[in-house]
């Protein structure tokens, strides 16, 4: 009974917070600085999210959530053009919302994927300088055989001397 | 075969050898240049064809277009599409300068494209408060999407072509990350909407 009670008490409490958020939203200038917020927040996500992708991380988590907050940050606007600040307010907190840590993420990423981009480059070079080293000392010693046998060959084909009795 | 060829064909083969053994390292580090980056934006009919395109508009039906965008520009991409209406004496975009059209936006999508990727959406819309006035027509109310938005368009009796019009158009738009804003991607496409009364 008592839990029935808190668990009531709580989502009443939270109802109210959510009904006092939306009412201070009414205020234009209120609504045009989280627009503005979920605006640059989403730039800044983007931008974090387009360099851990040129270095070579995967990035489909981060371009979903990027797809969701474009989603509410459009609905946020369009809302906004209607004159419903309330409802442009709400999908403007979503939007920032859904961006928490998708630039520090990003940056974990970039950094992951350039040391993995490091080590392949690392390992890459030295079996390539390996192979190279490998086909010079072999290129020398096969052209040493193949000319010995070349000047064989050769020799052999010389016209020897018919003594005459 | 001569010496001389001899050595010279030896010499080929080995730095042939040379280039294949070199050749992953070569891979990750030389950028070959792309081929030419662009998007794309079209607009089809309710079926998804180029067909069936809506022209004739009764106040307070609903008609459906698809919108798609395309992006080929060699990584991922945030776009932005405007939706307008004008009459024929205000300015669509200008192809050649690039610059877009002076109206306000009343609809907007948001979007990020994976290179090669496509975007394509069902874009629902009607126009309510459609009333006629000699040779006038306004037209109060543009319902996109399920939102009304208060356009209030005069549309001119066209004589040459016997009605009154609007467009409808889209325009595309995508984030610069060296301006750090969004910027005109010089691409729209509209549709001619033909508000006259039906007899």
């Amino acid at each position: 009974m008592l839990k029935h009670f808190l668990f009531c008490f709580f989502v009443l409490v939270l109802l109210l917070f959510n009904s006092l958020s939306v009412c201070f939203a009414a205020d234009p200038s209120i609504v045009d600085e989280a627009l503005s917020k979920a605006e640059n927040n989403l730039a800044s996500a983007y931008l974090a999210v387009s360099d851990a992708e040129n270095a070579g991380a995967n990035v489909s988590g981060l371009l979903f959530r990027l797809e969701r907050a474009g989603e509410f940050l459009a609905s946020a606007r369009n809302a906004y053009r209607m004159g419903d600040f309330d409802g442009a307010y709400s999908y403007a907190l979503n939007c920032s919302s859904i961006l928490d840590g998708v630039v520090s993420e990003a940056s974990v990423l970039k950094v992951d994927a350039e040391r993995s981009f490091e080590e392949r480059l690392f390992f890459t070079a030295g079996l390539s300088s390996f192979g190279l080293s490998l086909l010079f000392v072999l290129g020398l010693f096969g052209w040493k055989f193949l000319k010995l046998k070349y000047v064989k060959r050769v020799l052999e084909m010389k016209p020897e001397v018919v003594h005459k009795e | 075969m001569s010496f001389e060829d001899f050595k010279l064909l030896y010499i080929v083969l080995c730095l042939f050898l040379g280039l294949i053994i070199l050749s992953p390292t070569l891979a990750l580090v030389v950028r070959l240049p792309s081929g030419e980056r662009f998007s794309e934006l079209w607009v089809l009919g309710s079926g998804g064809l180029a067909e069936d395109y809506p022209f004739t508009i009764v106040d307070g039906e609903m008609y459906n277009v698809s919108l798609g965008v395309g992006n080929h520009m060699g990584g991922s991409e945030y776009y932005l599409v405007y939706v307008k209406v004008r009459n024929q004496t205000e300015a669509l975009p200008d192809a050649f300068n690039g610059t877009p059209s002076v109206l306000e936006p009343d609809f907007e999508y948001r979007f990020f494209l994976r290179d090669n990727a496509v975007w394509e959406r069902k874009t629902l819309f009607s126009f309510k408060g459609i009333s006629f006035e000699g040779n006038l027509c306004r037209v109060s109310s543009f319902v996109v999407d399920g939102h009304v938005l208060d356009v209030d368009k005069l549309a001119v009796w066209d004589e040459e072509n016997r009605g009154f019009y609007l467009q409808l158009f889209f325009e595309l738009w995508r984030y610069d990350s060296t301006t750090s804003a969004f910027q005109y991607h010089n691409r729209f496409v509209g549709l001619w909407l033909n508000f006259t009364m039906p007899i």
